[in-house]
């Protein structure tokens, strides 16, 4: 319900302290008013009593000595200054005033018009035209007809409020203070370790598949979080692993009997004078490096959608690495007709597996030779920007369907294109597809308005500290 | 050159066995990793041929000892494993060279003879710098006839210089691939071939037969002198 009140990307930190800090003011203010206006309650009834009081006892001053003893009582007091005391006659005329000058300037009321009978009290509340300060007057008709009137101005009250308001503002500040301890606490137990927790999800978005959580002085849940997902990673972790050593085994164990199989047919080749027999072996020595070849990618790409590909990075310019397949292929391109051109304008450094890029680039090119008729053109392309890395294969061949749009990088999906003649099982691009996963990269396929296919290997821009030269720690770029 | 062979797998150390002796190299075999350990100490070998995947302990780790207890003799390894990791591993651990399976039996030799003379065991014969009618220019890196000149493109050049260097052998488009343009898998298109080819045109007279042969299945060779 709060998530509206602030900006996006303001820290929850300052968000709750806001909060926090506003709902206090919002309760400190609250308090003061309320606690202010009972005050004024209490105060003016105790005011009203006074007044009526000090009223009382000079009215039975008055009546039993005359206005001496009134003059001397007030005068002996040494009366506060917020005091007034004057009596005045029936009419109107005034007999005698002692008015200090914290009260002066009120506009006295005029007691006639109230026809007050003796003994009766009356209590006006008499507005300044300058200040703030009320005066509470009363009055009483005395035994003599005249009329005394006592007044007392509220500037005490006030100041007392005042006071205690003050006093009110400073408790608020004060428990304002207590209630940012939450806040404290939140921040070590709930936001930092999200924080650390952050750290090691970004560590392992960078690959690096040994990072777990940790969250020493995390709130409970976040502790009982941390272990469920570091009990996933380690499952992901064994499976990763137990499917490396299936690969391996299976390699070996496929790779050994071909070997066997090869070196008979080499042994038979090598002794037969027998053209045709000769001829016979040949093939099936070609077609041994075929399969093992065919064993080999399926492992990779098996791999590499596991995320399992064992990665050999070394710090690579790109540029260099498309100069050298450019020439691979250059006399190939001359052979079919084929106008092969390279445009690679920057370097670009990364950290990079040199024989698996190598491998997924060439596979690219494979597909663009093969099915670029006589006479087309081949591009390839290296287009680098601050934060992304872009290889690039043009061909003018035939495009691709809606269908190969969405299927061609599966494995075992060949083109719509492909013809018998084609060479290939559809394993070639789902080997690209895994090598760039493999890196942090992606694979994409469009059709050119210009007619052709254009695929793409996307390659994250790379961190160079990270990158070190492999020759000095060869070690943890083996990474899983 | 006495060899010592240590495969587990009977079938290829006998046909390696008969390679060997066919190139005329003598050969000692060992099934296990310890017992190769031991063979050191008793024979004199030129060259190590060494499974990685072994039945006690792992073809890396007897390198390691080997190294260890100071035989400094060329080792080959020879692995189902094809990947870089391992093979940098491999070298890591004291390994000289690296052949995956299933191979052929020209490249292994190949290999061989090329640690042989880099660790100086058969004093290093200078390989032929004629090819034909044609002499090698090395500085300027181009073929020269009297005044006739053809002129070499570096990775032709380079091409040129490792099938000189193996003359008379039959090297694998793989081998090719490796020592010329340093990749590491076969790509789908024929690119060694056109590269073959290409080079065929600039040192061939017409109508005499090729120095470059094409032998299908095996790969191609060098005749300097047809």
């Amino acid at each position: 319900m709060f998530s509206k009140l602030f900006p996006e990307h303001l820290p929850s930190t300052w968000r709750l302290g806001l909060l926090l800090a506003v709902l206090m003011a919002c309760s400190t203010a609250l308090c003061i008013t309320v606690a202010g206006w009972a005050m004024k309650q209490n105060l003016s009834s105790i005011a009203r009593a006074v007044v009526l009081d000090d009223l009382g006892e000079y009215a039975v001053l008055y009546n039993r000595n005359g206005l001496k003893e009134i003059k001397d009582v007030f005068a002996a007091g040494g009366h506060e200054n917020d005091q007034a005391v004057r009596i005045t006659s029936s009419d109107g005329r005034v007999l005698f005033e002692q008015i200090p000058p914290a009260v002066a300037g009120y506009q006295w009321p005029d007691a006639s018009s109230a026809r007050l009978k003796p003994s009766e009290t009356l209590l006006i509340t008499v507005e300044h035209t300058q200040r703030e300060q009320q005066l509470l007057a009363g009055c009483q008709v005395l035994d003599d007809g005249n009329i005394l009137w006592f007044g007392r101005t509220d500037a005490e009250d006030r100041a007392y409020v005042e006071h205690i308001r003050d006093d009110l503002w400073l408790a608020g500040l004060a428990s304002t203070a207590f209630m940012l301890l939450p806040l404290w606490w939140f921040v070590r137990h709930v936001l930092r370790p999200v924080q650390d927790m952050m750290k090691s999800t970004h560590k392992l978005a960078e690959g690096n598949t040994d990072a777990r959580l940790v969250a020493p002085d995390a709130v409970p849940e976040l502790q009982a979080f941390a272990s469920a997902f570091n009990a996933g990673l380690d499952r992901i972790d064994a499976l990763t692993t137990e499917l490396q050593s299936a690969n391996d085994n299976l390699a070996h164990e496929l790779r050994t009997p071909l070997a066997r199989i090869r070196g008979n047919l080499e042994i038979h080749h090598d002794h037969s004078e027998n053209a045709v027999a000769r001829d016979a072996a040949a093939r099936g020595m070609e077609e041994i490096d075929r399969a093992a070849d065919l064993v080999q990618t399926i492992l990779t790409t098996r791999a590499g959608e596991h995320k399992a590909l064992k990665l050999h990075l070394e710090s690579i310019d790109l540029r260099e690495l498309l100069t050298d397949l450019h020439d691979l292929y250059k006399a190939a391109a001359d052979e079919r007709g084929l106008q092969f051109t390279l445009e690679a304008a920057n370097s670009r450094l990364a950290p990079l597996d040199r024989q698996r890029i190598n491998q997924a680039v060439a596979n690219l090119l494979d597909n663009a030779f093969a099915y670029t008729p006589h006479g087309g053109v081949v591009t390839l392309e290296l287009s680098t920007t601050d934060d992304h890395t872009r290889i690039l294969v043009r061909d003018t061949g035939p495009g691709l369907s809606a269908t190969d749009l969405t299927k061609i990088w599966q494995r075992f999906t060949r083109g719509s294109a492909a013809s018998a003649n084609t060479p290939g099982m559809g394993l070639g691009l789902s080997l690209v597809r895994a090598i760039a996963t493999a890196h942090g990269g992606q694979t994409g396929c469009r059709n050119r308005d210009e007619g052709g296919a254009e695929f793409w290997i996307d390659l994250p821009a790379g961190d160079l500290l990270n990158a070190q030269t492999p020759s000095s720690h060869p070690a943890p770029f083996a990474r899983a | 050159m006495h060899i010592l062979l240590v495969e587990d797998d009977t079938e290829l150390a006998r046909q390696t066995d008969i390679w060997l002796r066919e190139a005329g190299h003598t050969c000692s075999w060992c099934e296990r990793g310890g017992q190769a350990l031991m063979a050191l100490g008793k024979e004199a070998f030129d060259a190590v041929i060494l499974d990685v995947g072994l039945p006690d302990v792992d073809g890396f780790t007897v390198v390691e000892q080997m190294r260890a207890r100071g035989f400094r003799l060329p080792v080959l390894f020879l692995t189902a494993r094809d990947n870089v990791t391992d093979r940098v591993r491999g070298l890591k651990a004291g390994g000289d060279d690296y052949v995956t399976k299933p191979f052929a039996m020209e490249e292994l030799l190949a290999r061989l003879e090329a640690l042989q003379r880099r660790s100086g065991i058969t004093p290093l014969v200078p390989p032929s710098r004629n090819v034909g009618k044609w002499t090698l220019d090395a500085i300027k890196r181009r073929l020269r006839c009297g005044d006739e000149m053809v002129e070499l493109q570096p990775r032709e050049w380079t091409l040129l210089e490792v099938m000189l260097a193996n003359e008379g052998r039959i090297l694998t488009k793989k081998f090719l691939l490796e020592k010329v343009w340093d990749i590491q898998f076969d790509p789908g298109t024929n690119v060694v071939d056109a590269m073959i080819c290409r080079l065929r045109r600039k040192i061939d007279a017409p109508g005499e037969p090729s120095h470059l042969q094409t032998v299908r299945g095996k790969g191609y060779v060098l005749q300097a002198l047809s």
